[in-house]
């Protein structure tokens, strides 16, 4: 098959000052908000704690942001985790000492004395899991009950052997019991879901008696702290920098200089742009988006290597031809190529955004738009800068 | 077939079944990051200064004693700095014995006399290998413990170049509060005679000294409650009198701790309890009272420390007591813990992904090239097969981000071929024969992929180094991936196109 019938003649040389301004123009706009917004840093860079948290029934967003404005975390970024589950992902930036500084808490005293016995680091998760617990749950677990859904297998067993059952059963059935929260939820709904288990009986009325099944677990809990965050900030930084400068000193090494200046602001403009777009749409930054964005400048640069490898071929097979016209010459040769591997890139990168999970969204979602940017600035990018360099710096040869 | 083909067409048999060996069954043989099987990853930072506090502070009691021993007066020894101890209020006229004393039992100090006081800095070297010393115990007594509790795999090493942090994954872990108590405690037991107490909180306390907790006392709270005691500061015994722990019962048969303590604690608690009996002595775990029972009889070696402990917290105690204490305590940096329903889901839906962006691009590849679209959908297959077999073969760890990096590569691996492919349709364009297009064609495009893929490997090199846990995985799968790659793009479709084509003498037309 074919996308062209013939070689394909497209000026894209001709519109570079057009893809200069509307590169400009994104750039100037990311600006902008980078001003006034700045960037939405996960708790990767600064510091904090990102818990997700799966429910039982149904759950509105103002229920758990009220619970936590009773804690003093009312301003933690609450996001549902897709539109149908009942899972959240509750960002919480404060330290525990900045919870004790605001005076709005309300959790009980005797609720307290087992967070301070916690870590420094783990009391603000401990804080957000007394947050969600109901009153129903809270008197439930006084009365010496064991929640299932926020319990171990070890706990569920020892309970079982404690009540008279033989250690062989109590791990068989603790074992199956467990097996149960590895479902989507991480929850068992009802004891009817545990019936279906065929435990003995026995053990199923060890169980009604002397357990119950909270209304939420916690699926994971991410706890930086802002050292951490700061360390891994800087280091983001310095592998971006050492990852454009090893690439652009082996450009250099197997092309000519002009060949490294064009791909290195080809690299710059990519990031600018990628930066622009996560700025735009809010997407929060974490170290999954920094490897999606030094992915992106790995894929550009691929892209923009091909055509620079075709213009170097094109120099000196047409000798007597004007650069603009060499340069356009090699993007259209190249162009089929181009079309199908981010073709085929972006269908892959397609199927990881609709079916790979929220816990790598936002990365296939920067990776998405990373091959977007990559493959139109290896065409109307790179090459112009090839041009920009020629006009001002080469004097009597061509590039 | 030609005799060179032959020796081609093993290799590529050869390496199939390697990798296939290598992986296969996958569930034993791919090694699941944490995010995939759910487990916990640490970053705690040893508190080095701390380690060097708790040294100077026991080189401060021992020098009282020396000097007391040897009948020297002074007015005061105390620490100023978490390295450096004063000498204060001693005439000059024993200068000399003091210095007997430093120089023999404190070699690792430097002396400087000043007119009214002596000033005794720990030296910087011994400082530093204390600092190393304390790091590595520490290192070791996590190791001890997480070995006693029985976690599979699990990773415990130092990690960034400060020298001071750990890191710790423990895979597959059910209860991680339980497991985090037990790496972190400090787990430093101390008797401390109880002065007064118990008291309802710390104001109350120190309201009875007026405000003005006198030098030589301390106030702790209870464990679980917010009651306080007030103790004497210096302890009765410690934790390094101890010679074991084990789990035992008290008299009505509930979990408690069993202890014994060596014959140098035996002989100092055996002193101390036979002066103070009706009085009251605590116990203490990592600056939390956890009983302070009355003394009734003279003590010796052996005794229980009750309470309400379930099985578990008595066996977890007496896991910690036999590991010994931390040299200094522990600063969380960093907790990620992943429930192991998440990991499965993560799976479940990465494995989704990837079948659907291979099966997308396989469609496209044979509608796009026909016949050559199916010598580069063989040659996915075996970049894909390949890759499992690398990553088994190297042990390396797959990982959420490592699943998109193979979903990446299949896009990206095709790549190489629609460069091939484009050339031998250009040449043929151009006129040439579909045999000598394809010896041009491959030959034309390996610098152009060499190039590309390489700059790519640069970039995803750099991300390893820089990279934490998942993204690590990342560009592993990346880099594997992309060489694998220009394997199966270059040489093994280039056999592919051989075997289809390279029998027929005259060959007009090829399918592309």
């Amino acid at each position: 098959m074919k996308i062209f019938k013939k070689e394909p003649d497209f000026n894209f040389m001709g519109k570079r000052f057009l893809a200069f301004a509307l590169s400009g123009l994104i750039v100037v706009a990311g600006a902008i908000i980078f001003k006034t917004k700045g960037f939405n840093f996960g708790v990767d860079f600064t510091g904090g704690t990102l818990i997700e948290v799966s429910f039982k029934d149904y759950t509105h967003e103002k229920i758990l942001r009220e619970a936590l404005k009773g804690v003093g975390l009312g301003e933690s970024e609450i996001q549902r985790v897709g539109k149908k589950e009942n899972k959240f992902f509750i960002k919480a930036v404060k330290t525990i000492k900045d919870i004790k500084k605001s005076e709005d808490t309300n959790y009980k005293s005797e609720e307290t004395v087992r967070i301070q016995d916690l870590g420094e680091h783990e009391k603000v998760a401990e804080i957000i899991k007394l947050a969600f617990t109901s009153q129903k749950d809270r008197d439930t677990l006084k009365e010496g009950k064991l929640d299932i859904n926020n319990t171990s297998e070890n706990k569920i067993k020892n309970i079982l052997i404690e009540k008279g059952i033989s250690e062989e059963i109590a791990t068989e059935s603790s074992l199956k019991i467990n097996g149960l929260k590895k479902g989507e939820t991480g929850l068992i709904n009802s004891f009817k879901d545990l019936e279906e288990l065929k435990l003995k009986r026995r053990v199923m009325s060890i169980l009604k008696n002397n357990t119950f099944l909270g209304s939420f677990t916690f699926l994971s809990t991410e706890i930086v702290g802002p050292k951490v965050g700061r360390d891994l900030r800087s280091k983001a930084i310095l592998a971006t920098f050492w990852a454009l400068l090893g690439m652009l000193i082996y450009i250099a090494l197997r092309f000519r200089f002009v060949y490294a200046f064009a791909a290195v602001i080809t690299l710059f403009h990519d990031v600018l742009v990628i930066l622009s777009f996560i700025l735009f749409f809010n997407i929060e930054l974490s170290l999954t988006v920094v490897a999606a964005i030094l992915t992106l400048v790995g894929y550009s640069l691929n892209d923009t290597i091909v055509i620079f490898d075709r213009v170097r071929d094109n120099v000196k097979l047409m000798r007597r031809e004007k650069t603009g016209i060499i340069i356009n010459r090699s993007i259209n040769q190249t162009l089929t190529r181009t079309i199908v591997t981010s073709g085929t890139t972006l269908l892959t990168v397609l199927a990881l955004f609709f079916f790979g999970g929220e816990v790598i969204h936002t990365f296939s979602l920067t990776l998405l738009a990373g091959i977007i940017i990559g493959t139109y600035s290896s065409v109307f990018q790179s090459c112009a800068w090839l041009k920009v360099w020629e006009k001002y710096f080469i004097k009597r040869r061509k590039i | 077939m030609k005799r060179s083909m032959g020796w081609k067409v093993g290799l590529i048999l050869a390496i199939i079944v390697f990798s296939v060996w290598m992986f296969y069954p996958p569930k034993d043989k791919i090694n699941l990051g944490l995010d995939l099987k759910g487990g916990m990853h640490l970053i705690l930072e040893v508190q080095t200064d701390e380690a060097i506090r708790i040294q100077t502070d026991q080189s401060v009691e021992q020098l009282k004693s020396s000097l007391k021993d040897d009948g020297i007066k002074f007015e005061k020894v105390k620490r100023t700095g978490i390295d450096k101890i004063e000498i204060i209020g001693t005439s000059f006229d024993n200068e000399r014995m003091i210095k007997d004393i430093l120089e023999d039992d404190f070699r690792d100090w430097k002396v400087a006399y000043s007119s009214d006081r002596i000033i005794v800095t720990l030296r910087p070297n011994v400082e530093m290998k204390m600092r190393d010393q304390s790091v590595d115990q520490a290192l070791q007594t996590i190791r001890n413990r997480v070995d006693e509790f029985g976690v599979a795999e699990p990773v415990i090493q130092k990690e960034g170049l400060s020298g001071d942090r750990l890191l710790v994954q423990l895979p597959g872990i059910d209860d991680p509060a339980r497991v985090k108590s037990l790496i972190k405690s400090t787990a430093m037991l101390e008797w401390k005679h109880v002065v007064a107490g118990s008291f309802p909180s710390k104001e109350d306390a120190l309201k009875k000294y007026g405000g003005n907790l006198p030098d030589d006392l301390v106030i702790l709270k209870e464990k679980g409650s917010k009651s306080c005691y007030v103790l004497r500061a210096a302890s009765v015994v410690t934790g390094k009198d101890l010679k074991t722990a084990r789990s035992s019962v008290d008299e009505y048969g509930a979990p408690a701790v069993g202890f014994s303590l060596n014959s140098r604690g035996a002989r100092k608690f055996e002193k101390y309890t036979s002066k103070n009996i009706g009085q009251r002595c605590a116990i203490i775990l990592d600056n939390r009272v956890l009983l302070a029972p009355s003394i009734s009889t003279v003590i010796s070696g052996d005794g229980i420390i009750t309470g309400r402990y379930t099985s578990d917290e008595v066996n977890d105690m007496v896991l910690m007591l036999r590991s010994g204490a931390l040299p200094a305590p522990m600063k969380y940096l960093e907790e990620r813990t992943i429930g192991p329903s998440l990991g499965a889901d993560s799976i479940r839906k990465g494995l989704y992904a990837c079948i659907t962006g291979l099966i997308l691009v396989l469609i496209f590849m044979l509608i796009f090239y026909r016949g050559a679209g199916i010598n580069s959908n063989v040659a996915l297959i075996l970049n894909i097969i390949i890759l499992m077999g690398i990553l088994s073969y190297f042990k390396a760890t797959l990982t959420l981000p490592g699943i998109a990096g193979i979903i990446l590569t299949i896009g990206m691996a095709v790549d190489a071929n629609v460069l091939i492919f484009e050339r031998i349709k250009e040449d043929i364009r151009s006129g040439k024969s579909p045999k000598s297009a394809i010896e041009s064609g491959f030959k034309k495009a390996f610098l152009t992929i060499f190039d590309a893929n390489l700059t790519t490997i640069i970039a995803a090199i750099f991300l390893y180094q820089f990279g934490t846990g998942p993204i690590k995985g990342f560009s592993v799968t990346l880099i594997i991936g992309i060489v694998a790659s220009m394997f199966t793009a270059v040489f093994v479709s280039r056999v592919i196109f051989d075997l289809t084509y390279g029998k027929r003498k005259k060959l007009k037309k090829i399918s592309i």
